[in-house]
């Protein structure tokens, strides 16, 4: 590469980086008044996080037997829903799945989105978040390998540069109208997979790893979190194809959405499954150590603040089961979102109210404060997630000019290629 | 397919670009506005901080010179907030020493002095009523935690009941250690874990990870009338905590690293804790491992405490 | 439960007064290797009235001034409690082995004494011949400076623990070759005739979010249940 082609390249990036930025900031009125929406929430939310590091995080409902709350809740249930947009990615690329395609940056940009949600729902948690150089390798000190958490901050951070690298250099090549090369991205493609179950085993590896919290000491939790991921994350993805047919305009085809669909169908009964075991597990021996699990489900001398969460996220999941099980649903897109939206709130409450909060009650010496998140808790968790949506959205604003180009091969089937013939189908755009 | 309302960017290239920049502009410098008057809270909280503290270095990395700046720095801060004099020392570990804990819970009867002392010594938030030791009153027959209880208020000892102090276990292997993602707390050669406070991030995984409640978090910036401060602070010990981060019980170190004894033995009536040297074999904590019967707790936890239990009969 | 602390305080006042709380032993340098009184050091007024000072409200026995003495219950002119040496009674007259037999409180002299000692008699411990002295159980006359020595011809397990430093509790230095320490007597904490350690009242009860839920969730117990108290 010359030198007349650097600055070729880098002046285009500039123009790419203006169209993004204009692509982004056009739109409907519909379309203002929801980013303005997002907006006023995720400044609420800015605010009261700007009041709570002031104050102190007495601020909040957490104490030191409750001392990770919403926030952290949220944090892992985002880990899991980033690493549930690759099963776009999977069918796609490991299966040579054409149709799958094009569709996989949606996938990877709610990845971006909901890791950089994570990634604030950590720092929220902080109670000393300008201090965050101290983890910084080199100048901080990172206690690497020993602490999961640092493990966490490493593939967080290492997802959230791949997926930005694959949907930035994607995009940017359509801008030039080029066609993506390969080598570029396809083996980024495939480490994103890998790296997606492993920020979500590493989540896991963070919680499994404490002996003093029986409720998490278990080694089907890592397993779990993969599980809930896939639910989560297709769920969340089929609503989205389907707002992105009805709003943006993009043709979407049957066979992604099917294979989503089954995903879900087997996960939700796979994750169903492994709450039944660990159910099981926990109160059919009995003991001191189950005290959590009791707790959550059933209440504990007589505090029971969770045990409505917790049957209304099993509610949820098996009502999302059955339907996902009937043909009738799962081919009605009303009916789908619907079950779609069971699964995803469902999963909400089972990873965060369900999983993080319990573990810490009773406390470690068995006293029972029940924890109660304030507004200022609230305040933040929208805020974030209205930042997070926003991301996606203005993401997805810039995409969409490439999903809405229908897929000439897409009718062919059954399709016999193989990864590396996937850049003949992006197509240059006529500027 | 189409949304027709995506229509007007690509068609309107003339005057309603103009406009809709316009309604842009103004748009993006109504957020700026609220963007700034949404940070103002962390304006306020910026201006106590130095760029000193902020740049502070990890203890384990200042130099004794350095860490005397810190110190005078402190002390003047602690001057100028509350107007105390205090001193603030840092004490090493003294070669040779390893600290152990032995508490007999045939003797203790309950009366929470211990924590109270606690209380004084280490300069706890007042209106929270901190400490770093939480009394259990427990049944007799069974050490089932579960079946303990914090809030007693009968006097005490109660028939069929005894009592169990639990305060930080100073673990071999402490699992808050080996958490902690910026290496804030670590475990001394005297086996005294501590906490930098000064470089805690307040992410509070050692409060998770801790089996024993052993670790308290500054949830506010702690609270206490100037005339009821201990002006006789360790650095890693008990002087006045930041808001946000995390702190715990260190046998008082700027006492017991000095040749005392920690507060909460000397507040207890009955003598039922015994500290000492585990590597002199003429102390009386030896004599303890020696001649009864210690148990710790959570010994499956596989912790290696160095803080043991042990009942007379 | 509640009831019986102020009791066992009234109680405990009484005997102290009725055993007269002001003898006093002059520092005797036993060679024994167990303590003297005198040995443990002031631990006085000011830090039992303190509230945050750590000794608590046990009961004081303390011997004071020359000779033991037991108090007459009579006020001087001033109002100051009078108190009169043993060996003024003890020199002119016998004593009486049945008052008070079998513990409980003497019939006369000494009365209020509240007895709660195992079942010795007054002369397993008081010498018979010199009031100004303990006796040892095989006749032999002990100072009241050497009490703790006494005590440990039957509390051998508790006398071996102090001696070990894990009985009776200390303050100072737990680096002897950095400072001293303060130890207390058998008599500091236990009174010789009711020699159980009183009950406490419990201080610096837990303030924060747990206990207060506790405490809440208690109070529904027994608002639900027919039994007015679900726990002591």
């Amino acid at each position: 590469m010359n030198k007349k082609d650097v600055a070729e390249h880098v002046t285009s990036y500039r123009r790419f980086l203006w169209r993004a930025v204009s692509d982004a900031t056009d739109g409907s009125w519909w379309f203002y008044a929801w980013m303005i929406l997002l907006t006023a929430l995720a400044l609420t939310g800015l605010h009261a996080w700007a009041v709570q590091v002031r104050d102190g995080l007495g601020v909040t409902g957490m104490n030191d037997h409750v001392s990770w709350g919403l926030y952290i809740a949220n944090f892992t249930f985002m880990v899991g829903l980033a690493a549930g947009g690759v099963m776009m990615v999977i069918p796609a690329y490991l299966y040579h799945d054409h149709e799958m395609h094009d569709l996989t940056i949606v996938g990877e940009l709610l990845a971006v989105a909901a890791i950089v949600m994570s990634i604030c729902f950590v720092v929220v948690d902080m109670g000393r978040p300008e201090r965050f150089w101290h983890m910084i390798p080199g100048i901080g000190r990172f206690n690497w390998p020993m602490s999961m958490l640092t493990w966490d901050v490493l593939v967080l951070n290492g997802y959230l540069a791949l997926n930005l690298h694959i949907c930035g250099y994607l995009l940017f090549k359509r801008f030039r109208g080029e066609r993506p090369d390969p080598r570029w991205y396809v083996p980024f493609v495939y480490l994103s997979i890998f790296w997606a179950i492993s920020i979500h085993t590493v989540t896991a590896f963070l919680y499994s790893g404490l002996g003093g919290r029986p409720l998490w000491n278990t080694a089907l939790l890592a397993p779990r979190f993969l599980v809930t991921a896939f639910i989560a994350g297709p769920a969340f993805i089929i609503v989205l194809l389907f707002l992105l047919r009805k709003l943006g305009g993009v043709p979407v085809a049957l066979r992604p959405v099917q294979v989503l669909v089954n995903v879900v169908r087997v996960t939700l009964l796979i994750n169903l499954l492994m709450i039944a075991s660990e159910l099981f597990t926990e109160l059919y021996g009995g003991g001191s150590h189950t005290a959590s699990g009791h707790y959550l489900f059933f209440g504990l001398n007589g505090a029971n603040a969770l045990v409505p969460w917790i049957w209304t996220a099993v509610g949820m999941g098996v009502v999302s089961a059955v339907m996902f099980l009937r043909p009738g649903v799962v081919t009605h897109p009303v009916w789908l979102t619907v079950a779609c939206a069971l699964a995803f709130t469902g999963i909400w409450i089972e990873k965060g109210m369900g999983l993080i909060v319990p573990a810490f009650i009773p406390s470690s010496l068995h006293e029972i404060v029940e924890y109660f998140p304030t507004l200022v808790e609230w305040q933040v968790t929208a805020g974030i997630w209205a930042w997070g949506f926003l991301i996606l959205t203005v993401a997805l604003k810039i995409a969409l000019p490439i999903l809405r180009e229908p897929h000439p091969e897409a009718k062919v089937a059954p399709v016999a290629g193989n990864a590396s013939s996937a850049e003949t189908r992006i197509h240059p755009a006529s500027t | 397919m189409n949304n027709p309302s995506e229509q007007p960017v690509e068609t309107t290239e003339g005057g309603g670009m103009t406009r809709r920049t316009a309604i842009k502009a103004l748009g993006a410098t109504l957020g700026a506005a609220a963007f700034a008057q949404a940070i103002a809270p962390l304006t306020e909280w910026t201006e106590n901080m130095t760029m000193d503290e902020y740049l502070q270095k990890h203890y384990k990395e200042l130099s004794p010179f350095d860490l005397g700046v810190v110190m005078s720095r402190l002390e003047a801060e602690t001057k100028a907030e509350t107007g105390v004099d205090v001193h603030i020392g840092d004490y090493r570990p003294q070669p040779g020493v390893k600290f152990g804990y032995a508490l007999n819970l045939s003797i203790c009867v309950g009366c929470r002095r211990c924590a109270q002392a606690c209380h004084v010594e280490n300069n706890h938030d007042r209106p929270s009523g901190n400490s770093y030791i939480r009394v259990l009153e427990m049944e007799k027959g069974s050490l089932d935690l579960a079946k303990g209880r914090v809030n007693y208020d009968k006097p005490v000892p109660s028939k069929d009941k005894f009592y169990m102090p639990v305060q930080c276990q100073q673990c071999d292997k402490p699992p808050c250690v080996s958490v902690c993602p910026v290496e804030a707390t670590w475990k001394e050669s005297d086996g005294i874990v501590v906490v930098d406070y000064n470089w805690c991030i307040g992410c509070r995984y050692c409060e998770a990870a801790c089996p024993y409640h052993a670790r308290r978090f500054n949830w506010t910036k702690p609270q206490i009338p100037p005339e009821e401060i201990n002006p006789d602070q360790g650095y890693l010990s008990n002087r006045l905590r930041p808001q946000g981060v995390m702190e715990k019980c260190t046998f008082c170190l700027h006492k017991t690293r000095q040749g005392k004894l920690p507060a909460c033995l000397e507040a207890c009536p009955t003598g039922a804790r015994v500290f000492g040297n585990l590597l002199d074999p003429e102390s009386e904590i030896r004599w303890v491992l020696k001649n009864k019967r210690v148990f710790v707790l959570k010994e499956d936890a596989g912790t290696r405490p160095s803080f043991f239990y042990f009942f007379d009969e | 439960m509640k009831r019986r602390a102020p009791i066992c305080l009234v109680l405990t006042a009484l005997v102290l007064v009725a055993t007269g709380g002001q003898w006093l032993l002059r520092a005797s340098a036993s060679g024994a290797d167990i303590p003297s009184a005198a040995q443990s050091t002031q631990v006085d007024a000011t830090t039992q009235t303190a509230p945050v000072a750590s000794r608590p409200e046990v009961p004081p026995h303390r011997p004071r001034g020359h000779h033991p003495s037991v108090a007459t219950g009579i006020a001087d002119a001033h109002g100051n409690t009078t108190a009169v040496a043993c060996m003024t009674c003890h020199a002119t007259r016998a004593s009486d082995l049945d008052n008070g037999a079998a513990g409980g409180t003497p019939k006369t002299f000494h009365q209020g004494l509240a007895y709660a000692h195992g079942g010795q008699s007054c002369l397993s411990c008081h010498h018979s011949e010199d009031y100004d002295a303990l006796r040892l159980a095989d006749g032999r006359k002990l100072a009241f400076s050497d009490a703790q020595k006494l005590c440990s011809q039957c509390h051998g397990p508790q006398t071996r623990d102090y001696l070990n430093g894990s009985h009776g509790g200390m303050r100072g230095y737990w680096d002897k070759s950095k400072g001293t320490r303060t130890r207390n007597t058998c008599t500091d904490c236990h009174d010789p005739h009711a020699p159980a350690f009183p009950q406490l009242t419990p201080v610096f009860a837990p303030r924060d979010g747990a206990a207060r839920q506790q405490a809440e969730r208690d109070a529904a117990r027994v608002r639900n249940s027919t039994q007015p108290s679900a726990h002591e």
